[in-house]
């Protein structure tokens, strides 16, 4: 399959000289299309940093991010704001929802930030989604007026409503229980299947990486494994 | 255009900031709107008071002892658009005495009908009628009380020539002015040309009223120098009444600016509270995609949207005010300028759409990281 994401020699530095931390001293790999893999590493070792640079919420002291043929480090701000709109979709240990919106509102968001108009075709598309993600009679609720749990799997929802390519997840389940964890990751498992979206999830609990297809483990700042895990199939 | 409408919901989520922003901009917009039409209501009144019944300019002829023909008047109201009206009038000084007292009167001679476009005496008659037969005399209040002359008494008059006027007394009237209530007297253009022994054309002077008084100056020196003739005209006589008018535009305009300048301050802080409390949203919308000029656009919109309720708030509450003081007992109402106020609205938007540049650039600024990294 063809190449999704490239990350060359990626580089992080925070702060300079004395002070100076080398978040990620020069991590490289290559993600294909419809891959699920996962990223583990102690805490501090530099998991969140690799996923900011991949997802261009950052952006790499030297080395760089090649998404979807595209050269990431080489956009300006704007370039990077459309590619995280269209080609990428978060979700992180927070939800992250809009407080001052419905749940629906939330959703769309992102379509809404594209500029594009609601079609029937995606309104059938949230509301499926919705009911997927077992939020079904929700949409005009307010974001603040659900549960924990309510709210991760709306933030879930806003991620695959662009259908985008790829959706990275940073700790996705750490504010749930059980329960909604099994739900969440039987979720990513399905969309990976039936939509073919390329997942890359990070997270401390080797129990969830061994659920995963491919497990890279960040170790100070370094790719120390990059392993094929084919129980999980 | 999501901007706007998030800007909208922003608003709308924290509705007691927003109305008390609101109340804030409508009260200045409010008190601008009030002390700035008071000014010019007040002002317009002071200028109706001096000159709204006597001449702008008058017109004599440059040799002293020469007289101007009636031509002239209506000559320079063709030239001249802004003139609503001249006319030729023949002025006379005379004495009236009564037991020891002799009494100088100014004395001015015309028809009634153009005599009352330049000094509505009709309007302001006290007593008698408005009327100016051959013989007749309309004289001041104060003139008639002092003096006790009432309509129907004849009135004698030294004049200049020596020889006695018998004129009928027609009507007492109130000009408004001490001087002239005690002091002028009207009488017939026929009378007045005996009196001075001119002849049918000759007069002594045009008087002429504007439509825009503080045109006297440019008038009447193009009307001296294209009729070669003498222009006096009543701001080079009322430079006092004139210094203490600009006086006052000029603390009103400071009030105003003032005033504004507190609005301006009042929405800039709060949308700078405001651009604090949202920034985790706006991490959020630019993590998910949102570009920096539609993110710093939100507050933008929101201070138009609070620029525009403060401001419609500003004229209501300002039309108000002026309704209120119409309850009291001053000798003037208020007339509130429709362009003064388009011009309020104007500076109200203005000032809070430029208040929200400095929350709408740290907004566009913000890197989504920021939020997504400190939880
Ligand atoms: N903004 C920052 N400024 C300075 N140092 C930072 C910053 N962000 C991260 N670091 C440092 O970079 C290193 C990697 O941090 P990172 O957040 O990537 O770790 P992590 O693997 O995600 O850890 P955790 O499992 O606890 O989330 C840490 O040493 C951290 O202190
Ligand atoms: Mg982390």
């Amino acid at each position: 399959m063809a190449d999704l994401l490239v990350a060359e020699e990626l580089e992080k530095v925070y702060g300079e000289g004395e002070a100076a931390t080398y978040a990620l001293k020069g991590v490289s790999f290559t993600l294909e299309q419809g891959e699920f893999a996962s990223i583990i590493g102690q805490s501090g070792s530099g998991k969140s940093t690799l996923l900011n640079m991949i997802g261009l919420l950052d952006t790499p002291t030297s080395g760089q991010v090649l998404f979807d043929g595209e050269n990431t480090t080489a956009l300006g701000r704007k370039g990077r704001a459309r590619v995280r709109n269209e080609g990428l979709g978060f979700v992180f240990q927070f939800h992250y929802l809009l407080p001052e919106f419905s749940v629906w509102e939330n959703l769309t968001m992102p379509a809404q930030i594209a500029g594009r108009a609601i079609t029937a075709d995606a309104k059938r598309r949230a509301l499926d989604t919705l009911a997927l993600l077992g939020l079904d009679g929700l949409e005009n609720k307010n974001a603040n007026q659900l549960s924990g749990g309510q709210k991760q799997r709306v933030a879930i929802g806003r991620a695959l409503m662009n259908r985008p390519k790829l959706i990275l997840a940073d700790e996705p389940t750490g504010n749930l229980d059980t329960a909604n964890t099994a739900v969440v990751y039987e979720l990513f498992r399905t969309i990976n299947k039936e939509l073919g979206t390329t997942f890359l999830i990070v997270t401390h609990d080797r129990k969830v990486a061994q659920q995963t297809d491919r497990i890279l483990e960040v170790l100070d700042g370094e790719l120390v494994q990059d392993v094929r895990n084919d129980y999980a199939r | 255009m999501l901007s706007f409408r998030i800007a909208a919901r922003f608003l709308k989520s924290s509705p007691g900031q927003s109305a008390l922003i609101i109340a804030g901009i409508a009260v200045g917009i409010a008190t601008q709107i009030f002390v700035g039409s008071l000014i010019t209501s007040l002002q317009d009144d002071l200028i109706d008071s001096a000159v709204g019944s006597s001449p702008h300019i008058t017109l004599t002829a440059a040799d002293d002892d020469a007289t101007v023909s009636g031509e002239l008047a209506a000559a320079a109201a063709k030239d001249e658009p802004l003139i609503s009206t001249a006319v030729p009038v023949r002025t006379l000084s005379a004495i009236f005495s009564s037991g020891e007292d002799s009494v100088p009167l100014s004395i001015t001679g015309a028809d009634a009908a153009g005599l009352d476009t330049i000094y509505k005496l009709s309007d302001r008659l006290v007593s008698g009628a408005y009327r100016l037969g051959e013989g007749e005399a309309l004289v001041g209040a104060i003139f008639a009380d002092k003096y006790g002359v009432a309509e129907g008494d004849t009135l004698e008059l030294l004049l200049p020539s020596g020889s006695i006027a018998e004129l009928e007394v027609s009507g007492v009237f109130d000009l408004g002015q001490a001087t002239a209530n005690e002091r002028v007297v009207f009488i017939d253009a026929g009378s007045a040309a005996e009196a001075l022994g001119l002849a049918d054309d000759e007069y002594t002077a045009v008087q002429i009223q504007l439509s825009d008084v503080f045109a006297s100056a440019e008038v009447a020196e193009r009307l001296a120098s294209d009729n070669d003739v003498e222009a006096t005209e009543w701001q080079a006589e009322n430079e006092q009444l004139l210094s203490g008018l600009s006086a006052q535009s000029g603390s009103s305009t400071m009030i105003q600016a003032f005033v504004l300048i507190a609005v301006a301050l009042g929405i800039a802080s709060t949308l700078a509270i405001s651009a604090v409390q949202k920034t985790r949203q706006i991490g959020i919308l630019k993590a998910i995609g949102m570009g920096d000029a539609a993110a710093g656009r939100i507050f933008l919109w929101q201070a138009a949207l609070l620029g525009a309720g403060g401001t419609l708030g500003g004229i209501a509450l300002g039309y108000g005010l002026i309704a209120l003081f119409g309850l009291v007992p001053v000798p003037f109402s208020i007339r509130p300028e429709p362009s003064f106020i388009a011009l309020s609205a104007a500076i109200g938007m203005t000032v809070a759409l430029l208040s929200s540049v400095i929350p709408a650039r740290s907004t566009s600024r913000l890197d989504p990281i920021e939020v997504i990294q400190n939880g």
